[in-house]
């Protein structure tokens, strides 16, 4: 066996191993249900925004901090705090949000969100049709 | 029966769509021709010969057609002619002129554009130098051509097969069934487009896609050449384009990352340069692919080992790039990207899957065709050998890659470990340890490699030299590495050694270019680029370890150290402050004020907001320095009622940025609940005290130079004169205006200082006496409280190391490009084609020589 041969073969032992290790970083899909469960421990939560209920954000109070609440994919309702900074823009259009944070209490706890917003098709049908 | 629309312009549409077909045919027409070409070569050179022309001129009208293509889109946009779907869609009245371009990029009919352009001015100049390799390099192009152009038919199999689009639809037919367009008038309501998207609106946006994609198609080229090598079995001829266009292409696509990084710095608010975002990663391992296949090409070029692996690694980076296309365009990514592009449903996925498959296919049928035939060398190579740990050094970068792209591929692979897992796999909660984690000791390993290798020679190094040469590199590097350590903190071990290894690289690129290669510029290409990436790693590392937030003081939390539980490392992230307007806030080393926003709204609804930062001298307690930053948002967007969209300001010093956005934002329309106040101003200078400054009275004067006043006869016309002093020691003057008509009624017209929020309006005026008079000025001031903004601030230290050092890479690519085509040696495999490499360089200088260090 070749020198670059063995070298190859312990690269790709250390490769496939420290993948490996590092599978453990991905976190997976839960519900709040299943996420509260482990309290304290940080998952992602897909769920949908309550336009009801709306957004309260008052940076006159703590400009890190917004509110509001979310309905995940079976159904349960939870008042989400996002601790890390304003409301994204049109959070409140969104279709469906994935929720980056943990559950304490009552309340979901969340320092990221990536939002799904509806295409560019959907938000000017209604333009067309009310004009 | 069809309605009749008016208003239309269909002439530019139908053009474009016509040239869109031409350009279709004649890259199948040219692909074809090219491979008769290719095929009836050594059995027919005569009839090749006439193939051959047939080729040239189908590839020639192909990339006239694209051109026009390109001209029909231009005139669509540039005239606003809402009635196509994409004008519409990327483009509105109001957009600034230079922006025009940035319309092509934001759709993505208009980026398979591009990059078929690309492609075809690329395919001109291997046409005119590929030579013996021409028949076939040029059938894979024109091949991938037609494939691209397929993206841009928009034809329609049955209802639910679609194949391409075409950035000439038009409108009524992208939304039929809404009822608008059953007016035959329609376009007379359709007054204005939906506008491109503001986070595009950056001059980096309009540079940073072309020079991309340019990268993209430029892979393409050595992709052509390895395939075209194989095809001949020719391993000889196509070592020096190749090389040369891999030189470019590390140099162009490198180059279009960093533009991109530059671009999320000044214009996305996520706080930094490199996110490792899915969208920057997928542009990233094609890159780094390629620079692992340019190193083995090296290795092949001077011993003749290491061709299949080259082949794999040239071919892979372009099969990359049409990987990442399909990861950042079919929205399958939509999950875990913040900028993943909206994709175009199922026909694009499976588009793009059969394109992926026809490649991978002809690239495994090429190397299975070959793999026995190929040449290998039987003997090992010695240990200390510049090819042994370019090798390793290549291979390093290739895994690096691997890793890179398998966390990409997450959404990719979720459902296989959702079968046996039974849970549902999400992308990592802290995604920038996540790969941080493991890119550090890529970084550590390269940057050592990078470092020692030069010093090796081919085949065999003496030993006893070299490690002289390395322990006194070292032993400067660690100076260097404790220095900068111990000043900048950088107290995690592993990135103390990430900090070694990248000292350690610049010194030996200094140490081995001034020593060995006695700086000649001609032979200093690798030397050059060996030391920008290694200033490149600095920079990352002094910027982002330290990194820190300003307007909530956290430090070090970018390369997520674990703080315990999630509630701690939560807090940490609490980063944004809120300015009242006035109120001075302390954030690091500055004093920031928010001193208002800017009056005039620009043509495109940009609002500015002035935000002053004092440094303050520790004993005096004066301020030694002022400036102001201007970050922007837009305020509600187009068709978007809530939040804002925002870019950064930041204020550049040599060492470091202070780097700002706004997150928040009153809105004025919505807020603003002050009312007129009363008061008596009895004599010059009497002073009302403003929210943030004040103002003084200075008299009356019957001067009146107002354009919004014009002087009827009969009138008696006085303006108060009045001058205000803001917080930061400007001066301004106001002259409301009392108007009296015909001896009948009093107008007023009001003076206002919109930066301050300041109205006034000179109400009454109290004749005391035959020359004395009291006046009454009502003023207006937005409350302060009512007016503020929450602002993020970081400081990044040192990332001028960073873009410098990208600067200095693709120099070095360049004059290794340089070195190659000025050389007139026919290039053939052998050890003898580096003389740079220290043979003509007598022993005694080198840097062994200087004593040796205990």
């Amino acid at each position: 066996m070749k020198k670059t041969h063995i070298a190859l073969l312990v690269l790709v032992v250390v490769a496939i191993s420290v993948i490996s290790a590092t599978f453990l970083d991905f976190s997976t899909y839960e519900t709040f249900g299943s996420a509260s469960k482990v309290p304290g421990k940080a998952f992602h939560v897909i769920g949908f925004f309550d336009k009801g209920k709306g957004i309260s954000y008052d940076p006159k109070v703590d400009p890190n901090q917004f509110t509001f609440y979310a309905t995940d994919k079976s159904g349960v309702q939870r008042k989400v705090v996002f601790v890390n900074g304003a409301p994204p823009r049109d959070i409140d259009k969104s279709e469906q949000l994935v929720m980056k944070g943990y559950v304490k209490g009552d309340a979901f706890y969340c320092n990221g969100i990536q939002m799904k917003c509806p295409s560019k098709y959907k938000k000017d049908m209604t333009i067309g049709e009310s004009s | 029966m069809a309605t009749e629309f008016t208003g239309e312009h269909l002439l530019p549409g139908q053009l474009g769509y016509f040239f869109v077909i031409i350009s279709f045919v004649a890259s199948l027409f040219s692909a074809f021709s090219y491979l008769r070409a290719a095929q009836t070569e050594t059995v027919d050179p005569f009839g090749s010969k006439s193939w051959l022309r047939m080729g040239r001129g189908g590839f020639i009208t192909h990339t006239v057609a694209i051109v026009s293509i390109f001209v029909a889109l231009y005139y669509v946009i540039a005239n606003h002619l809402f009635e196509y779907h994409y004008a519409w869609s990327h483009s509105s009245l109001d957009l600034p002129g230079k922006y025009l371009l940035s319309c092509f990029w934001e759709g993505q009919e208009g980026s398979f554009m591009l990059w078929m352009f690309w492609h075809s001015i690329l395919g001109l100049v291997v046409m005119r130098t590929a030579k013996s390799l021409e028949t076939r390099t040029m059938t894979i192009i024109a091949m991938v051509q037609v494939i691209l152009g397929t993206m841009l038919l928009g034809i329609h199999f049955g209802p639910d097969i679609k194949v391409g689009s075409t950035p000439f639809l038009l409108l009524r037919h992208a939304m039929q069934g809404a009822p608008i367009f059953s007016m035959p008038n329609y376009m007379s309501f359709v007054k204005d487009g939906n506008g491109l998207n503001v986070s595009l609106q950056n001059y980096w946006m309009v540079i940073h896609p072309p020079v991309l994609f340019l990268g993209f198609a430029l892979s393409l080229i050595p992709f052509a050449y390895c395939i075209a090598a194989l095809w001949k079995g020719d391993y000889i001829t196509f070592l020096k384009p190749t090389i040369a266009w891999t030189l470019v292409c590390g140099a162009i696509l490198g180059t279009g990352i960093m533009m991109g990084g530059r671009w999320a710095y000044e214009s996305l608010n996520f706080g930094g340069y490199w996110a490792w975002d899915p969208v920057e990663n997928a542009s990233l391992v094609p890159w780094l692919t390629l620079i692992a296949g340019l190193h083995t090409l090296l290795i092949y070029r001077s011993t003749g080992r290491a061709l299949t692996i080259t082949f794999i690694f040239l071919t892979l980076s372009q099969l990359l790039v049409w990987y990442s296309t399909f990861l950042t365009r079919t929205g399958i990514l939509g999950k875990t990207s913040v900028h993943a592009f909206t994709g175009d449903g199922q026909a694009l996925y499976y588009h793009l899957l059969i394109v992926l498959g026809i490649l991978l296919a002809i690239t495994v049928w090429m190397l299975a065709l070959r793999w026995r035939k190929l040449p290998r060398i039987g003997s090992e190579e010695a240990t200390l050998s510049r090819e042994f740990w370019m090798f390793i050094g290549s291979a390093v970068i290739f895994i690096s890659a691997v890793m890179i792209i398998f966390s990409t591929s997450q959404p990719v692979w979720a459902p296989l470990a959702k079968m046996i897992t039974g849970k549902e796999p999400a992308p990592p909660i802290d995604v920038m340890k996540h790969y941080n984690d493991t890119q550090v000791w890529i970084a550590i390993v390269i940057g050592i490699l990078a470092g020692a290798t030069m010093y090796m020679k081919y085949k065999k190094t003496e030993a006893a030299l070299l490690w002289r040469r390395i322990a006194v590199v070292a032993v400067i590097s660690g100076a260097m590495t404790f220095t900068i350590g111990y000043l900048q903190h950088i107290d995690a071990w592993q990135y103390a050694l990430m900090l070694f290894s990248a000292c350690f690289s610049i010194v030996a690129s200094i140490a081995y270019g001034i020593s060995v290669q006695k700086t000649r510029i001609k032979n200093l290409g690798p030397v050059i680029g060996h030391l920008g990436f290694a200033m490149s790693l600095l920079g990352i590392l002094l910027s982002s370890f330290n990194k820190h937030v300003i307007s909530f003081n956290t430090t070090g939390i970018d390369f997520g150290f674990e703080k315990g539980s999630e509630e701690a490392n939560m807090k940490e992230s609490r980063e944004n402050e809120i300015l009242f307007l006035g109120t001075k806030v302390a954030m690091g080393d500055y004093f920031a004020t928010y001193t208002g926003d800017s009056s005039t709204q620009g043509k495109d609804k940009r609002v500015y907001y002035k935000v002053k930062f004092e440094r303050l001298d520790s004993v005096s307690h004066k301020a030694t320095e002022t400036f102001m930053l201007y970050p922007d948002a837009f305020i509600n967007p187009k068709g978007n009622e809530s939040g804002l969209s925002a870019n950064p300001d930041t204020k550049h010093y040599l060492t470091h940025d202070v780097y700002t956005f706004i997150n928040s934002a009153t809105d004025k329309s919505k807020s603003d609940t002050s009312t007129y106040k009363s008061h008596i101003m009895h004599n010059p200078g009497d002073t009302i005290y403003l929210d943030n400054g004040f103002m003084t009275f200075d008299g009356f004067s019957k001067e009146v130079n107002d354009k919004r006043y014009e002087p009827v006869a009969g009138d008696i016309a006085v303006t108060a004169k009045l001058t205000v002093h803001d917080m930061t020691g400007g001066i301004q003057h106001l002259s409301p205006i009392y108007i009296v008509r015909n001896k009948e009624y009093a107008t007023r017209i009001e003076d206002t200082i919109k930066s301050m929020d300041l109205y006034t309006r000179l109400e009454n005026i109290i004749v005391k006496s035959q020359d004395s008079a009291f006046a009454e000025i009502m003023v207006r001031q937005t409350n302060p409280k009512d007016d503020y903004i929450v602002l993020k601030a970081l400081v990044f230290p040192y990332i001028n190391v960073l873009w410098g050092g990208v600067i200095v890479m693709v120099l070095g690519f360049f004059v290794s490009l340089g070195k190659l085509l000025g050389s007139k040696t026919k290039t053939r495999v052998s050890a003898d084609l580096f003389p740079e490499d220290e043979t003509d360089m007598p022993a005694n200088v080198a840097l062994g020589e200087r004593p040796p260090v205990k």
